[in-house]
C-alpha cells in the first residue's frame, strides 16, 4: 500500500535521502532503525509533507496515488498519519474539540456526513481506554503542559481515533519509559490487522520486543543498507551500526 | 506641526459657541461645559510631538471639516442583541432614542437613565460626579467630551444593591462627519453590584470620543464590556476612567474590531485597600486600521491586584499599539500587579507595538509584564493539517485559539458566544460542523 521507489531529497541543498526503495504492504509492520542523522525523521517528514524537504528523484505513491503531490491534510485523509517524534503544544485548542474537528475534516474528504454526538463520544471513551489516558486530557490544550509521555499517548489515541490505513510512528519510543512503552505498543497492536500497514521508525531495538515487526531495514547515510526479518534488530542492538561503514550524523548536520 | 493644530482647535471653537445656543440647562452644566472646552484650549489638539500620543497618526483627522451632528431623523438599521434580558438605552449620533430602548423594571433605588434628563432631576449628584474620574484631566478628547456631551447613560447603584439584569448601552452614530461625544456616568455605591455592556458602531465617517466613568464604592463589583465595532472610516478616541473602592473588584473587557483609527485610554485608580481590577482587550485590524489601548493602572493603597491581557491579531498593513503603565506610589506596599501584551501578526505588512511601563515607587511590591509578538507557528499549523485539517482551517483555529482566552474571559455566555462569532466570521472560520 506504500510504495517508495528511488527517493532522493535534499534539505537546505544537502542530499539527505540517497534512493530509498521500500514496499509496505497491506496489515505488514515494517521497522526502520538506524544511527542519529540517518535520514530517519526525513523519511517520516516527506510521507507526511512537511515543507522544507525537496525530493529531487523518485516517487511515493500511497494506494496508487501520488502521495507528493498532495499537500499534508489530503494525505491524512487519504488515511495516512505520522506520529510525530515532536508533538507541537497548540495552546488554547482543547484536545477533544481538536480530536472531534479532525475526524470531521476527514469525514468531509469522504463525502460522509459530521460524526454524530453520541457515536463520536462512545469511540472517544473507547479509544482513551486503549491507550490508558485520563479523561481531564480530553479538556486540556492539544500536548500543553503534557509530559513526554503523555505526549505519546496522545499521538497513539490520535492513531487510534481517526483509524487511519497506514501509520508512520517517528521515534514514539523515544524518552518513554518501559511502562509508556508498554502502553504505546499496546495502543498499537490493537490496532493491527490484516489490512492497515504501519512504519515504526526507532532508534531502539527495545520497542521492536513490544511491537514485532515483520520487516527490518536499517537506515544509514540515506541508504537502505540492509533489510531483514526482526532477529536484525537484535543483531544491530549487538553489534551497533559500525559494521555499515556509517559516517555519522550526516542528515543532522545538514538540519543545523 | 504645532502650527497645524490651531487650525482644528479654531473650528472646535466655532462648533462650541454654536452648540451652546441651542442648550437648554441649568447654569452651573453649562459653567462645567466652559471650563472643560478651557481645558482643552490649553492642552490642544494632540501632537505627535506629546509622549502620550507619539503612537497615534491623527494626521487623516485634521484633514475633515468636522460638524456637530445632524438633527434630522436618521435610519440605524439593525442594533445588536444581548441575548438575554437587558436595561438598553440607544444613541443615535450622541442623542438618546426612546424608541428603541427598553428594558425591564428596576429594582428599587436603582437609576439606569439618559444622562441629560439626570442632570435634570439628580444636579447635584451628578455635577458633582461628572468629569471626576481618573485620567480624564490629561486627555484632550476627553475635555471635548466634557465640553460638548448632549447625552449618555447614567447609572447609580445605592449601597449595596445589586442588578442582575445587565445594562446595554449602544452608542450608533451615521456619519455626515460629524463629531459625537456619547458619555456614561456610572456610580456604583459601597457593595453594588452591576454589569455593564457598551457598544459602539455606525456607518460612514464621523470622529467618536466616547467617555465612561466608572466609580465603584468599597466592596463593589462592577463588570464593564466594551465592544468598539465603528464604521471602517470612522475615527474613535476614547477614554474610559475606573475609580475603586476599597476591596472592590472590577473587571473590563475591551473589544476592537471597528474604525479606521482607534484609540481608548483607560485609566484604572485602585483608590483604598485590596482593590482588584482584571482589564483585558482584544484588537481585530485588518487592511490599514490603527487600533490603539492606552493603559494606566494606578495603585495608590496597600494590598492591591491588577491584571492586564492585551492582545491583537493583526492582517493586511494593520497596526496595533498597546502602552501599557503600571503605576505604584510609595505607600502601596503588597501591590500585585501584571501585564501580558501580547500580538498575532497574520500578515508581514501587519504591524503590533507594546510599550510596557513601570513605575513602583513602594518596595514590597510583585509587579510583572511581558510582551510577544509573533506570526502562526508553522509547527502547529502542519500538525492539525498532518491531522486532515485544510490549512485555511488550521489557521483560523489557531487564531481562535490565540484570542481564545480573552473571549473566555466575558461571563455573559450570549455576548461571548456573538464576538466568537465576530471573529470567526472575519477568519472564515471552520465549518460549523467541526466546533
Amino acid at each position: 500500500m506504500l510504495e517508495i521507489r528511488n527517493l532522493h531529497v535534499t534539505v537546505e541543498g544537502r542530499e539527505i535521502l540517497q534512493g530509498i526503495d521500500l514496499t509496505i504492504g497491506p496489515g505488514e509492520v515494517h521497522a526502520i532503525m538506524g544511527p542519529n542523522g540517518s535520514g530517519k525523521s526525513t523519511l517520516a517528514n516527506v510521507i507526511a509533507g512537511r515543507e522544507g524537504y525537496t525530493v529531487t528523484a523518485g516517487e511515493v505513491l500511497f494506494q496508487g496515488k501520488n502521495l507528493l503531490e498532495m499537500p499534508p491534510e489530503v494525505r491524512a485523509c487519504e488515511g495516512l498519519f505520522l506520529a510525530f517524534q515532536y508533538p507541537v503544544e497548540i495552546p488554547g485548542v482543547a484536545n477533544l474539540y481538536f480530536l472531534k474537528a479532525a475526524v470531521n475534516a476527514v469525514r468531509k474528504y469522504r463525502g460522509e456526513p459530521p460524526v454524530d454526538a453520541m457515536d463520536f463520544w462512545d469511540l472517544i471513551h473507547e479509544r482513551m481506554e486503549l491507550v490508558k489516558m485520563d479523561e481531564s486530557m480530553l479538556k486540556r490544550s492539544v500536548n500543553e503542559g503534557f509530559s513526554g509521555g503523555e505526549k505519546k499517548r496522545n499521538e497513539v489515541f490520535q492513531m487510534a481515533v481517526l483509524q487511519p490505513y497506514f501509520a508512520v510512528l517517528d521515534e514514539t519510543d523515544s524518552g518513554l519509559d518501559i511502562d509508556a512503552l508498554k502502553v504505546v505498543a499496546d495502543g498499537v497492536n490493537a490496532l493491527r490487522n490484516a489490512e492497515r500497514g504501519f512504519l515504526v521508525i526507532t532508534h531502539y531495538q527495545r520497542l521492536l520486543d513490544y511491537i514485532v515487526p515483520d520487516v527490518v531495514h536499517v537506515l544509514v547515510n540515506g541508504r537502505i543498507a540492509r533489510s531483514g526479518s526482526k532477529e536484525l534488530a537484535l543483531e544491530l542492538e549487538e553489534q551497533g551500526y559500525a559494521l555499515y561503514n556509517e559516517e555519522p550524523g550526516r542528515a543532522r548536520r545538514a538540519a543545523a | 506641526m504645532t502650527a497645524t493644530a490651531p487650525s482644528i482647535a479654531d473650528p472646535y471653537r466655532q462648533r462650541f459657541a454654536e452648540f451652546l445656543a441651542n442648550r437648554r440647562e441649568p447654569d452651573s452644566l453649562t459653567g462645567l461645559r466652559r471650563a472643560a472646552f478651557a481645558r482643552f484650549e490649553s492642552l490642544g489638539l494632540p501632537t505627535r510631538r506629546q509622549e502620550a500620543w507619539r503612537s497615534t497618526d491623527l494626521g487623516p483627522l485634521q484633514a475633515v471639516a468636522w460638524n456637530l451632528p445632524t438633527t434630522a431623523p436618521v435610519e440605524v438599521g439593525s442594533l445588536p442583541d444581548l441575548g438575554q434580558a437587558a436595561h438598553r438605552l440607544v444613541f443615535v449620533n450622541g442623542r438618546y432614542a426612546p424608541a428603541l430602548s427598553q428594558g425591564p423594571a428596576l429594582p428599587d433605588g436603582v437609576t439606569v437613565t439618559r444622562l441629560s434628563q439626570a442632570a435634570a432631576s439628580q444636579t447635584t449628584l451628578v455635577e458633582s460626579s461628572l468629569d471626576q474620574a481618573p485620567g480624564l484631566d490629561r486627555h484632550p478628547f476627553a475635555a471635548l467630551n466634557a465640553a460638548f456631551w448632549e447625552d449618555g447613560a447614567f447609572v447609580h447603584l445605592p449601597r449595596g444593591a445589586v442588578l442582575e439584569t445587565p445594562i446595554h448601552l449602544i452608542f450608533v452614530a451615521t456619519g455626515h462627519d460629524a463629531l459625537i461625544h456619547p458619555r456614561l456616568l456610572a456610580v456604583l455605591e459601597d457593595g453594588a453590584q452591576a454589569t455593564v455592556v457598551v457598544e459602539y458602531r455606525g456607518q460612514g465617517r464621523y470622529l467618536n470620543a466616547p467617555v465612561a466613568e466608572l466609580t465603584i464604592g468599597d466592596g463593589a463589583v462592577l463588570h464593564y464590556h466594551q465592544i468598539q465595532d465603528e464604521s471602517p472610516q470612522a475615527f474613535h478616541l476614547g477614554a474610559i476612567g475606573l475609580r475603586q473602592g476599597r476591596d472592590s473588584q472590577a473587571q473590563a473587557h475591551l473589544f476592537a474590531d471597528g474604525g479606521q483609527v482607534t484609540r481608548t485610554d483607560l485609566t484604572a485608580l485602585l483608590d483604598g485597600e485590596g482593590a482588584h481590577c482584571a482589564l483585558d482587550g482584544l484588537t481585530l485590524g485588518h487592511d490599514s486600521q490603527y487600533g490603539d489601548f492606552h493603559v494606566r493602572v494606578e495603585h495608590a493603597y496597600p494590598h492591591g491586584t491588577s491584571e492586564q491581557l492585551f492582545k491583537s491579531v493583526l492582517d493586511g498593513k494593520a497596526q496595533a499599539m498597546f502602552d501599557g503603565m503600571i503605576h505604584v506610589r510609595p505607600h502601596a506596599q503588597k501591590s500585585d500587579a501584571r501585564q501580558l501584551s501580547r500580538n498575532l501578526l497574520l500578515s508581514r505588512q501587519a504591524q503590533a507595538h507594546s510599550i510596557p511601563r513601570l513605575e513602583i515607587l513602594a518596595d514590597d511590591v510583585k509587579c510583572g509584564h511581558g510582551s510577544s509578538t509573533g506570526f502562526l507557528d508553522p509547527d502547529a499549523e502542519f500538525y492539525l493539517r498532518a491531522r486532515g485539517i485544510p490549512a485555511s482551517a488550521a489557521r483560523a483555529l489557531l487564531v481562535y485559539a490565540f484570542a481564545n482566552d480573552n473571549l473566555n474571559r466575558i461571563g455573559l455566555t450570549p455576548l461571548r458566544e456573538r464576538l466568537g462569532q465576530v471573529l470567526a466570521d472575519r477568519l472564515a472560520l471552520l465549518d460549523g460542523d467541526a466546533r
